[in-house]
């Protein structure tokens, strides 16, 4: 960060590129560089933060940044068109200016991780900040264990990042299991929800494990884990909720006594068994 | 202490002036509220307290936040002079003071300028605020059951204490005893000791019997799933009006005026009773029935606000229960609660 004076100005960024994730055109990725030199070096982030996207006349947004740390100079986020924001953000073109504020909240914790296995659960476009913690520990790759990924979408067009799920499942230092819901011709990967899958897979319950998906499957697989043995400690998740400030004064975000924009969005499970609003 | 004659006010309010913006309680329509005045004139009694709650005057019901055209974005300019507010209620200056831990700084990282909120600090820095001593506390009035009084001197920089004639008025933050200073000598001699304690008793007379809640931070951690919340929220018509007057109340939404040529970005008070404030883009509402409002501001004040900051978020002004058109009183959902 910052605008350290005063939080609520958005730093410029520059539209590079868009990528078009799925046939329906739904899903886009926008690369953005940034416009001043200085804000570059300010923002320093980790996987699992996000920023509130800002299209003057229009409002805020916040998406978590699909990026690593480790890939500079650019800031990704992949927004699904949903409502008056994200319907002007999938307008934009390249070379256009809009704003960022952030990064905001907390992250994965990574360091922590260093040195255990790792699995990463996600469904649908909730990928964002998986891809970013995945690049950054394939980035750090001797840093860590056994790195397993298990990733489901309604159907293949709906999975994120698709040229680089072909690049990952090549590799022989990650193991990639994708998924999808029901059987479909063409598909050759496995077939369920992600909680089935999970079960099935019989993961090392001595790994740390992260779940970052719509509320209902991560309302499943937490007790597959749970029953599989993952200590509540190490699970995270991440989680959402209306946002304005992104800095814990609106109110909007709260659950329990927490903010999910500074105490979050990064929870443990240990942590989210004591706010009884979080599920 | 300084002891001025009530007819000099108006050259206190002058002095102000010449170094202040300040602010004061006045007729604004029909309603009683604070704000900015010329001359000491414009100012009414601010007991019984004002139907608008100080907060406004530093969180503004409105507020800008930055103006943009296509010349980039322009934050309005700092106010050129602090503010200055006379007749601020014990249970009003408190309320500041609680407002303040929230925009002031935050629980989570309280040395990162990023979470500050500088228009907030900006006009609450710098400001002197004059507290004044509530003589005759309304039948709505419960600040007592917060370990505060008529004659709470929290939050006040210089206190104030109305006699039948005379204001009288004690430093109490370090800003408040520079200002005295500067303003008046310091007088002793003349001050009648017991005719303030006659003034305390009385004003402690009016209140109803405090209540000791002392339990209910614990009871409501355990009362989450009960069905008093649905016997409580019944009544309530999620209007908002008491989060509107609540002077701690801090929730606020951001939104943009304007086209995406030019136009500026505001926030606006907002309430956490209204299904809108949580309501998501997937139309998923993590508190779409009303009971869950109701729970909400419940437990924001009296429960998660603890937790954060290890005291109530509610001085017990009674605003909330004089504005709610179904009588829905807070006092008796305390009460309620706190024998579950
Ligand atoms: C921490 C976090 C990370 C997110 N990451 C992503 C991401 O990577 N990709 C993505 O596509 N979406 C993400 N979202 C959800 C995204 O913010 C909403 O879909 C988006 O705000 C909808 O805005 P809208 O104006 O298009 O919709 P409208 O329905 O028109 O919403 C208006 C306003 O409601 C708020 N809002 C509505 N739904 C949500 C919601 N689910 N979460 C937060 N605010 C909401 C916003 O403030 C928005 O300005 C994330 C949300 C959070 C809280
Ligand atoms: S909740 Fe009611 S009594 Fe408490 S501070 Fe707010 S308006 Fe006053
Ligand atoms: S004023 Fe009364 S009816 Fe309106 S939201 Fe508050 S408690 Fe409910
Ligand atoms: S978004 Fe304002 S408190 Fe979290």
């Amino acid at each position: 960060m910052c605008n350290c004076e005063n939080t609520y100005i958005p730093i410029p960024m520059k539209v590079e590129r868009i990528l078009n994730e799925n046939p329906d055109r739904s899903l886009r990725t926008y690369d953005l560089s940034f416009v001043n030199e200085e804000d570059k070096n300010n923002f320093k982030y980790l996987p699992g933060q996000f920023c509130e996207f800002s299209i003057l006349g229009k409002g805020e947004s916040p998406f978590g940044i699909a990026s690593s740390p480790t890939e500079k100079d650019i800031l990704k986020f992949t927004v699904n068109r949903t409502g008056s924001v994200t319907n002007d953000i999938h307008h934009l073109q390249v070379g256009d200016t809009v704003g960022i504020r952030g990064p905001m909240g907390n992250w994965y914790p990574v360091e922590k991780f260093k040195g255990g296995d790792v699995v990463i659960i996600g469904g649908g476009f909730a990928f964002t900040t998986l891809r970013s913690m995945l690049i950054y520990m394939l980035e750090n790759r001797a840093d860590y264990g056994k790195i397993t990924v298990i990733y489901g979408a309604r159907t293949p067009d709906l999975f994120i990042y698709k040229d680089e799920l072909k690049e990952w499942d090549k590799r022989d230092d990650l193991i990639l299991h994708l998924t999808i819901d029901r059987p479909m011709k063409g598909w050759g990967g496995l077939c369920g929800f992600v909680p089935t899958i999970t079960k099935e897979l019989a993961l090392d319950p001595t790994s740390w494990v992260v779940v970052c998906g719509p509320p209902i499957m991560i309302k499943f697989t937490l007790p597959v884990l749970i029953e599989s043995g993952f200590p509540d400690n190490k699970i995270y998740t991440s989680l959402e909720r209306r946002m304005k400030c992104g800095i814990g004064k609106c109110g909007r975000c709260g659950i329990g006594s927490k903010y999910i924009c500074v105490d979050g969005p990064v929870f443990s499970y240990e942590e989210l068994k004591k706010i009884p609003e979080a599920f | 202490m300084v002891k001025i004659k009530k007819t000099e006010l108006s050259g206190l309010i002058n002095y102000l002036s010449e170094k202040y913006q300040v602010f004061a309680p006045v007729k604004d329509g029909k309603k009683t509220s604070f704000q900015k005045i010329k001359s000491a004139d414009e100012i009414i009694d601010s007991i019984p307290n004002t139907n608008l709650s100080p907060k406004s005057i530093f969180f503004p019901q409105a507020e800008v936040l930055f103006k943009y055209d296509e010349n980039g974005i322009k934050v309005p300019k700092k106010d050129e002079k602090p503010f200055a507010v006379w007749g601020m209620r014990n249970c009003d200056a408190k309320s500041v003071l609680m407002l303040n831990k929230v925009f002031g700084n935050a629980h989570q990282i309280p040395d990162n300028k990023m979470y500050n909120d500088p228009y907030w600090k900006q006009k609450y820095d710098s400001s002197l605020i004059f507290g004044l001593a509530c003589n005759a506390p309304l039948s709505t009035c419960f600040c007592n059951w917060f370990d505060g009084g008529p004659f709470d001197e929290k939050g006040s920089d210089v206190f104030v204490i109305e006699t039948d004639d005379h204001f009288i008025m004690n430093g109490i933050s370090e800003k408040g005893k520079k200002f005295l200073k500067e303003y008046k000598k310091d007088d002793k001699s003349d001050i009648d000791k017991e005719k303030i304690e006659s003034l305390k008793q009385k004003a402690e007379s009016y209140l109803s019997e405090k209540v000791d809640i002392s339990n209910i931070y614990d009871k409501l951690n355990k009362i989450w799933d009960e069905p008093i919340w649905e016997e409580i929220s019944s009544k309530c018509i999620n209007c908002g009006a008491c989060t509107f007057v609540c002077s701690t109340c801090h929730c606020f939404d951001v939104s943009d005026e304007g086209k995406s040529g030019k136009g500026q970005r505001i926030r606006l008070w907002d309430s956490c009773m209204f299904p809108i404030f949580t309501n998501e883009a997937s139309g998923h509402n993590p508190r779409g029935v009303s009971v869950q409002r109701v729970k909400q501001r419940v437990m924001h004040k009296y429960n998660y606000f603890m937790d954060n900051y290890n005291e109530h978020l509610c001085t017990g002004c009674g605003r909330c229960v004089l504005v709610c058109p179904v009588n829905l009183d807070i006092r008796e959902i305390l009460k309620k609660i706190i024998k579950v």
